[in-house]
């Protein structure tokens, strides 16, 4: 073995010294020990590689999310146990009600860690271009959403394709496209997702709304022949229930 | 799984499969996204896994897959091959230069490491996976991993030198007063 191929399997060597006993590191371990250069590099190393992990095990998740995924999973849950009819409609609704959290989560708050994770949030975001494509397909549902008294859309309105490449934002949801629209209506904002039909276990199209209400915000969802739509928002159960 | 049960998992696991995702995904809310569907596709397939010593590890995969499949959704993929081959000699100011930085702006380097070496990277330095435990997670040979480990590590150490380079210094973040803190 030479000096490079050691410090090559020395580098998977844990800092903790968890490898220890493990033989793919004994002859790179002994070698370690009967060279001073080599021995005094694997302690750089080893150094280096604690420093690093200590510093990347303080960084803390963002505030909500544990309870986004509670709250998520726990609706989906529960209305399955109320049949399998239910389900993606239930998801729909608790997507609904995390991607508020998950919005949230976006808003420019000062980060506990400071300075870098503000600029590579803000250059992230800047970068990934999620706020354009306000085109016109998009525009008209926008418009035609924050129409004052106006019903939620329905499948004659939505051009799944046009609104994909134009909508404020392209989710994955169970491992299905959703589209997200933002719009406003009597002073509150309000999130519109569609969701293409075939999902497993789809509800029944035409059946009432479900409704999900969650510390982080509220939603509905429900189905026509073509599309999954869900809609929430912060303001409260009753501001959505005057959408539908 | 009854509630109490998945609490407990979300609990033990989320901040580091959110660590995890965030260097992936270099983006703070893609990296909720992440964990979140890891967890409910926990929900809706894997809680039929009857060993939760394994859970760990399904959830890593799951996420790292899920990173994966939205990754060539995006169509924004990376040739390993091309890669240059990583230079490998941590000095001692390596460690000074890592002490004097803050965490965030250490995650910031790891998100500069190339792609193919970052999730073996931060399996290895989040979770202390070993190079058995990381192969098995991603999917890749014992070789792959060695490799990949070696490499990164150079390209983190590399980031971290650009990081403290007068060009690109991380500013201390003002305190309330708007002052900086020395």
């Amino acid at each position: 073995m030479t000096i490079q191929e050691a410090r090559f399997i020395l580098s998977a060597y844990r800092p903790s010294g968890a490898d220890a006993a493990l033989p793919a590191f004994s002859d790179a371990l002994r070698m370690a020990a009967a060279d001073p250069s080599l021995g005094a590099w694997f302690a750089r190393s080893r150094a280096h590689d604690a420093a690093v992990a200590g510093k990347l095990r303080q960084v803390e998740p963002p505030s909500g999310l544990r309870e986004a995924i509670l709250a998520g999973v726990r609706v989906s849950d529960s209305q399955r146990s109320r049949g399998p009819g239910r389900t993606w409609i239930a998801g729909l609704a608790a997507a609904a009600a995390l991607a508020i959290v998950v919005i949230s989560m976006k808003a420019p708050t000062r980060p506990a860690s400071g300075a870098a994770a503000l600029a590579e949030f803000a250059i992230n975001d800047m970068a990934n271009g999620r706020h354009g494509g306000r085109g016109e397909p998009a525009g008209a549902l926008i418009a035609e959403l924050e129409t004052r008294g106006a019903r939620m859309p329905s499948a004659e309105q939505i051009d799944f394709e046009k609104l994909r490449d134009t909508g404020c934002r392209a989710l994955n949801f169970a491992g299905h496209d959703v589209l997200e629209v933002c719009f406003s209506r009597d002073g509150a904002v309000f999130h519109f997702y569609v969701a293409r039909r075939g999902a497993p276990a789809g509800g029944a199209p035409g059946g009432g709304p479900s409704f999900v209400a969650e510390a982080a915000g509220a939603a509905a969802a429900w189905s026509d022949s073509r599309f999954d739509y869900a809609v929430a928002s912060t303001a409260g159960l009753e501001a959505i229930r005057k959408l539908l | 799984m009854t509630n109490e049960a998945f609490t407990q998992l979300v609990d033990a696991h989320y901040a580091p499969l959110y660590r995890f995702a965030l260097s992936l995904s270099r983006n703070g809310p893609d990296a909720g996204d992440l964990v979140q569907q890891t967890f409910f596709i926990w929900a809706t397939k894997g809680h039929g896994i009857r060993e939760l010593s394994k859970a760990k590890a399904w959830l890593f995969t799951t996420l790292y897959r899920e990173y994966l499949r939205g990754r060539r959704r995006d169509s924004r993929s990376s040739s390993f091959e091309d890669l240059p081959p990583g230079e490998n000699e941590p000095v001692a100011e390596d460690v000074d230069r890592v002490s004097r930085i803050d965490s965030a702006a250490v995650m910031s380097a790891l998100q500069n490491v190339d792609e193919p070496f970052r999730a073996p990277l931060t399996l290895f330095y989040l979770e202390e996976m070993s190079y058995q435990e990381i192969a098995d997670a991603l999917d890749v040979p014992i070789g792959t991993v060695m490799s990949r480990l070696s490499r990164g590590k150079s390209q983190l150490r590399t980031a971290f030198v650009r990081a403290e380079s007068p060009g690109t210094k991380v500013l201390p973040f003002p305190n309330a007063k708007g002052e900086r803190a020395s």
